[in-house]
């Protein structure tokens, strides 16, 4: 086998990943219009929709947005720069959350009411989804013996024959990390949220194009996440990939937004259930 | 003499003598300097205490026979006390201690001699360094924090001399407390500590404040009969009367009466109202009982005692009432807007954190249970020290009423937002506590979902608050507040605290910690999947996580002063924001009428109040010790 230097690994993977996320947002915008009965924005939008926002002049509230905008996107580079590095899973789910924490305090720290509440609500998506990531990494531990992403093959069996009740609330958390409906309410990739662009509300020109790309980071991060469930093979990883792609924008096309104390009830009964029910029959 | 000596005894009997001369100083010109020199001469002496290495140290046996008079002496207070406050608890726990006492003395006494009474090893050293450091620094800041106290506090609350004589001589009891070995002695330490607490709770001499010293008194007095029958039953089964001889022994019951005396002290569910209660003392007192001293007396032993605990159900059980604290205390803190209870829960949860992970018998665990110790102490350090400033600045310890502290007081401000965020997140010692603790748990399935649980509580209550008090308008400048010089100079050593320990936590667990785990373990039947964990989290590279932020600072120092006024717009109201308003919330509504948008947190009182929690949380606590007493006899 081939080494290669890690830096060089993590130096392709901070490069290569938001075009890679930049597209599936693209594809997402496309198969959304069409879901629509519109013909969509070229596959390419949404890097132009960031070049443009980049070149604007830096519109701020205060000075301690654009701190958390920073951290947010820093953060969430780590993320896959870790992952890129098969480094220790739990490790990188924590940075995740650094990174969401530090969007959720930027959306706090200016004085607008919808911004606030945008903010409070992805604290709630947090408590909804972070036990049951934690939970998927447990899941991955007891299969392979390690918490390294780089020992993901070691049993070389693929992760959803063992985790398949944990496949479903990995969806689930998807749905909700991608900001789709039914659990879009902290912000929305839809014109019509009832608080605005809620907890991205602030947030304008090249501070605003920050938040984009790190959104891009995060996306490629769920999907790659998703490949992971087949890691023994690639295109049977990526197909797995796809479906969850489709089923994430259709799920986001024909279902309303709710309410978050639903969404609280529901992940921490169907979607907890689901992985703990998962994980007892491992430790058994 | 020899120094090795005269440390352990400077550093037991130092702050007494101290608090005296605190005590008996006239005015404030004297005990300043006064209280300075006692926080000089006790980081010193821990300091050198550290570099002297281990040893053990035998006291004269004359001295030794003199402890059951000593012990004598605060029962005898303890019963004093009872009856002055007229608690029939009290005098009945009293009495309780008293018996076991006397049973003890009527033993005889074999394996008394061999023990060495003093034990200073590698625990003990960190835990001296703890309690001499960062309880140094908050007397210090007691100095700045009682001048305002004294003006504006009640007016019935004991001198402040007393104050500090409790207050020094509390890191006295302290640091005997954790390099006691013998069982006698620490029980003659644990109680003193007990009695101080009760002093410092009280201090105010309200109503309040009496029924909190009255439950933190009788709640300990209990931890310290359990510690007492403990000792006697080792006493009783000819075992030696000695924590190391404990550990070698193995007997389940006197371990698990320890443990019991362990809950009490550090606040475990359903222990838990004497620390919430507390909180009605000074700012210092609290920041002391939940840092450095006080809680951390439990967990240590609990610490001490793990290689002993072994892989037996004893231990599990212990780590699953741990554990619940843990899930619990952290989802009780997410309903709560007062800033000290916050406070209070978060220190019931880590501290049950740390009982799981020294119960769990793994040396990875056993290893997060010490980072985790050091780290809490630190942060919450700082945390209850900022909590005390913005409570004398704006006269409230609600949360909400916090809006707009940034611009009132930034430098505490930010100092308090580094604190919470040196709870929570990485790259802070209490993340990488929490994950090592994770990982280390991974075998017991309930103790991992109760520890995700909390995780996932913790987070939010941390950032609720942090966003609640960074909450700004743009300003060009701020004006730094004005803080008492020595509030702010404890503030800012335990800042760079947070931070220099920080950057070093991965050589501080490589280089000192991990290998006391692998001492503390080498010998014992541990499954060989937790010897891979702790490989692995051996080769953890932390330069990544400090590098992004190193960067992040970088970009942000170049970037940060190219914007200016020219840049900022008012937030987005759905209406035209008001001119001149007081705060950006209002907005021109309906017929130009002012409205003003208000957003309260959430506080999840219906999933997460605390009344209805504490209902059956208690309950099932109490279930869970008398479970730990039932396995013993399977």
């Amino acid at each position: 086998m081939i080494t290669v230097d890690p830096v060089i690994i993590a130096l392709l993977a901070i490069v290569a990943v938001p075009f890679v996320g930049a597209i599936i947002m693209g594809l997402d915008r496309r198969l959304t219009a069409r879901m629509q009965g519109r013909v969509g924005p070229p596959l390419l939008q949404p890097i132009y929709d960031v070049l443009k926002l980049l070149r604007k002049e830096p519109i701020v509230v205060n000075r301690v947005q654009v701190v958390y905008a920073c951290l947010h996107l820093a953060f969430m580079i780590l993320c896959v720069v870790l992952l890129a590095l098969g480094q220790d899973m739990l490790m990188v789910l924590f940075v995740l959350a650094f990174s969401t924490i530090a969007l959720i305090l930027g959306g706090m720290s200016v004085r607008s009411p919808y911004s606030r509440i945008g903010s409070q609500r992805e604290i709630m998506q947090m408590l909804s989804y972070e036990p049951i990531l934690i939970l998927m990494m447990v899941g991955i531990y007891l299969i392979n013996g390690s918490f390294m992403a780089r020992d993901i093959l070691v049993s070389g069996k693929p992760l959803l024959l063992s985790l398949p009740l944990l496949f479903p609330a990995f969806l689930l958390v998807m749905t909700i990390k991608l900001q789709k409906s039914p659990f879009d309410f902290a912000t929305s990739h839809h014109g019509h949220q009832e608080i605005v662009k809620g907890i991205t509300l602030e947030y304008s020109g090249p501070f605003l194009a920050i938040l984009e790309i790190a959104h891009w980071y995060e996306t490629f991060l769920l999907f790659f996440i998703a490949t992971m469930f087949w890691a023994t093979s690639i295109p049977v990883g990526l197909l797995i990939a796809a479906v969850c792609f489709f089923g994430v924008i259709l799920l986001d096309n024909i279902v309303a937004r709710l309410t978050w104390p639903w969404m609280l009830r529901f992940m921490w009964t169907a979607g907890l259930g689901l992985a703990a029910t998962n994980i007892l029959w491992l430790y058994i | 003499m020899q120094m090795y000596i005269i440390l352990p005894l400077l550093l037991i009997f130092g702050p007494l003598l101290f608090g005296v001369l605190v005590m008996l100083a006239p005015g404030w010109r004297f005990k300043t300097p006064l209280i300075v020199l006692s926080a000089l001469v006790m980081i010193a002496g821990a300091v050198l205490l550290a570099l002297q290495g281990s040893f053990a140290l035998s006291i004269d046996a004359r001295i030794m026979k003199a402890l059951p008079l000593i012990e004598l002496l605060i029962i005898a207070a303890i019963i004093y006390i009872g009856f002055r406050i007229k608690k029939w608890l009290v005098i009945g726990l009293g009495a309780l201690q008293l018996a076991i006492g006397l049973a003890s003395e009527m033993l005889p006494h074999a394996a008394h001699e061999h023990v060495s009474a003093l034990n200073v090893d590698l625990l003990s050293m960190i835990m001296v360094l703890i309690i001499s450091v960062i309880g140094s620094l908050i007397t210090v800041y007691a100095i700045g924090y009682m001048k305002k106290h004294e003006a504006h506090g009640p007016e019935q609350m004991r001198s402040t001399g007393l104050f500090f004589l409790f207050l020094i001589g509390f890191l006295g009891m302290m640091n005997g407390l954790v390099l006691s070995n013998d069982l006698k002695l620490l029980a003659i330490f644990w109680e003193a500590t007990t009695l101080c607490s009760f002093m410092l709770i009280g201090h105010d001499r309200t109503t309040a404040a009496g029924e909190s010293a009255y439950r933190a008194l009788w709640i300990n007095t209990l931890g310290g009969a359990a510690l007492m029958l403990a000792s006697l039953l080792g006493a009783a089964g000819g075992g030696p009367e000695s924590l190391d001889g404990l550990v070698a022994g193995g007997a389940l019951l006197p371990l698990a009466l320890i443990c019991l005396a362990a809950f009490t002290k550090s606040a475990q569910l359903p222990f838990q109202s004497w620390l919430l209660g507390a909180m009605v003392a000074p700012t210092p007192v609290s920041a002391l009982l939940h840092s450095s001293t006080m809680v951390k007396a439990g967990v240590y032993l609990i610490i001490r005692l793990a290689p002993g605990l072994g892989d037996t159900r004893l231990g599990q059980v212990v780590a699953i009432t741990g554990a619940f604290t843990f899930a619990l205390a952290s989802a009780m803190a997410v309903s709560q807007s007062n800033g000290k209870k916050v406070l209070a829960y978060s220190t019931i949860a880590n501290l049950g954190l740390i009982i799981t992970c020294a119960a769990i018998h793994t040396p990875l665990a056993y290893a997060a249970a010490i980072l985790l110790t050091c780290f809490h102490a630190i942060s919450k350090a700082l945390l209850f020290l900022c909590m005390g400033t913005i409570e004398q600045s704006i006269g409230s310890r609600d949360i909400e009423a916090m809006e707009g502290l940034m611009r009132k007081m930034p430098v505490t401000t930010v100092i308090a937002i580094i604190g919470m965020v040196s709870m929570m997140l990485p790259p802070f010692g209490m993340l990488i506590g929490k994950w090592m603790a994770l990982e280390a748990v991974i075998m017991s399935p309930l103790v991992l979902f109760l520890l995700i649980m909390g995780s996932a509580l913790t987070v939010v209550f941390w950032s609720k608050w942090i966003g609640r008090i960074q909450t700004v308008a743009y300003h060009p400048s701020y004006k730094v507040e004005d803080v008492p010089f020595s509030m702010f100079a404890a503030k800012g050593i335990l800042l760079s605290g947070v931070v220099v320990a920080t950057v070093t936590v991965v050589p501080f667990f490589k280089r000192i910690i991990g290998p006391m785990a692998v001492a503390a373990f080498s010998g014992v039947e541990v499954a060989p999947r937790s010897w891979d964990l702790m490989k692995s989290v051996d080769s953890f590279i932390e330069w990544p996580l400090f590098a992004m932020l190193g960067f992040v600072v970088l970009v942000l120092l170049l970037t940060i002063k190219g914007i200016n006024k020219s840049h900022v717009r008012e937030p987005f109201l759905c209406g035209e924001n008001l001119e001149g308003a007081r705060t950006t919330f209002e907005f021109r509504s309906l017929m130009d009428k002012g409205e003003s948008a208000r957003i309260r947190s959430y506080y999840l009182n219906p999933l997460f109040g605390e009344a209805h929690l504490t209902a059956w949380a208690n309950p099932v606590a109490m279930a869970l010790i008398f479970v730990m007493f039932g396995v013993i006899g399977k």
